[in-house]
């Protein structure tokens, strides 16, 4: 046996079974905390930007549209450009960003990577401004 | 007949050429994982050539520097048709954080077509086995070996 040191691995080996994992055929679920896709939720989401801010290669945009009841704000997440460096997430106070355990991202078009939720936001109303009388003081 | 039998063999064995880019060695990694044995992507048929002229699929990682456009056009002008362009990672797709840096040269559709794109910074080995079986489809299609 001395001959043949690795002679009582090799047959432990050979009843062994193989190591590769049927990754197409079986799932397989990423590690837990694992940063994959972004989910946004946009009821949460109160538009104070500072994602937009923390984020390094400038994958969030923001759209501001006036509409009758204030604005119509869309957050979009190019996952194209992420980094998945969950920082949105860590500094989102509102917690409207999370990062999801999903990691298969395959498109054939760019655009498909692209999350995006819109909600409103309702400006404050205006009070009535109080009109002065120039006339009541003489 | 011989033909169609040759065309058949060659759609099971699809061989990958990687083209880094200027990438971070990320993606390079993951792509390696695949080649070893716990991912082993050569049950799929796939297996990374030496030379373009012998591939398939076009892996391609990083973001296009300047330094690297010339010759990962010239990489990709020498791969016979019909070829898939893959894209691994967030680099290619958009450059990530080196966007509007003054040596690197826009995401890779500016400069060629890109059939699939995978996403992730960088992928996980199983996100790039979904890309490579998506790529084959694609290849399958090119050939006209749809009903294979």
């Amino acid at each position: 046996m001395s001959k043949f040191p690795f002679a009582g691995e090799a047959l432990k080996s050979l009843f062994k079974a193989p190591l590769t994992e049927k990754y197409p055929l079986t799932p397989k679920e990423s590690p837990e905390k694992y940063r994959g896709k972004i989910k946004f939720d946009a009821n949460a989401c109160i538009g104070c930007g500072l994602c937009i801010r923390v984020c390094s290669p400038n994958a969030i945009t923001k759209l501001v549209d006036t509409v009758e009841e204030g604005q119509n704000i869309t957050m979009k997440f190019d996952l194209g450009s992420c980094t998945f460096c969950g920082y949105c997430a860590d500094f989102c106070h509102q917690n409207a960003i999370e990062l999801t355990q999903e990691y298969s991202m395959v498109v054939t078009d760019k655009n498909d990577m692209i999350v995006s939720g819109s909600f409103i936001k309702k400006l404050p109303q205006k009070k009535p401004v109080p009109q002065k009388k120039a006339t009541e003081s003489k | 007949m011989f033909n169609r039998l040759i065309e058949k063999s060659r759609a099971k064995s699809p061989w990958i050429y990687h083209v880094n880019s200027g990438s971070c060695n990320g993606c390079d990694i993951e792509l390696v994982a695949l080649l070893g044995p716990r991912y082993d992507c050569e049950r799929l048929g796939i297996k990374l050539a030496g030379s373009p002229r012998h591939a398939d699929i076009v892996v391609v990682t990083g973001p296009i520097t300047s330094q690297s456009k010339d010759r990962v056009l010239r990489v990709l002008s020498q791969v016979p048709e019909p070829k898939v362009v893959v894209s691994l990672g967030s680099c290619p797709m958009s450059c990530n954080v080196f966007k509007g840096s003054y040596s690197v040269e826009g995401p890779l559709d500016k400069w060629t077509h890109v059939d699939v794109s995978v996403g992730g910074c960088a992928p996980k080995p199983e996100a790039i086995i979904d890309g490579l079986i998506k790529a084959i489809e694609i290849l399958k299609e090119k050939r006209g070996l749809n009903n294979v």
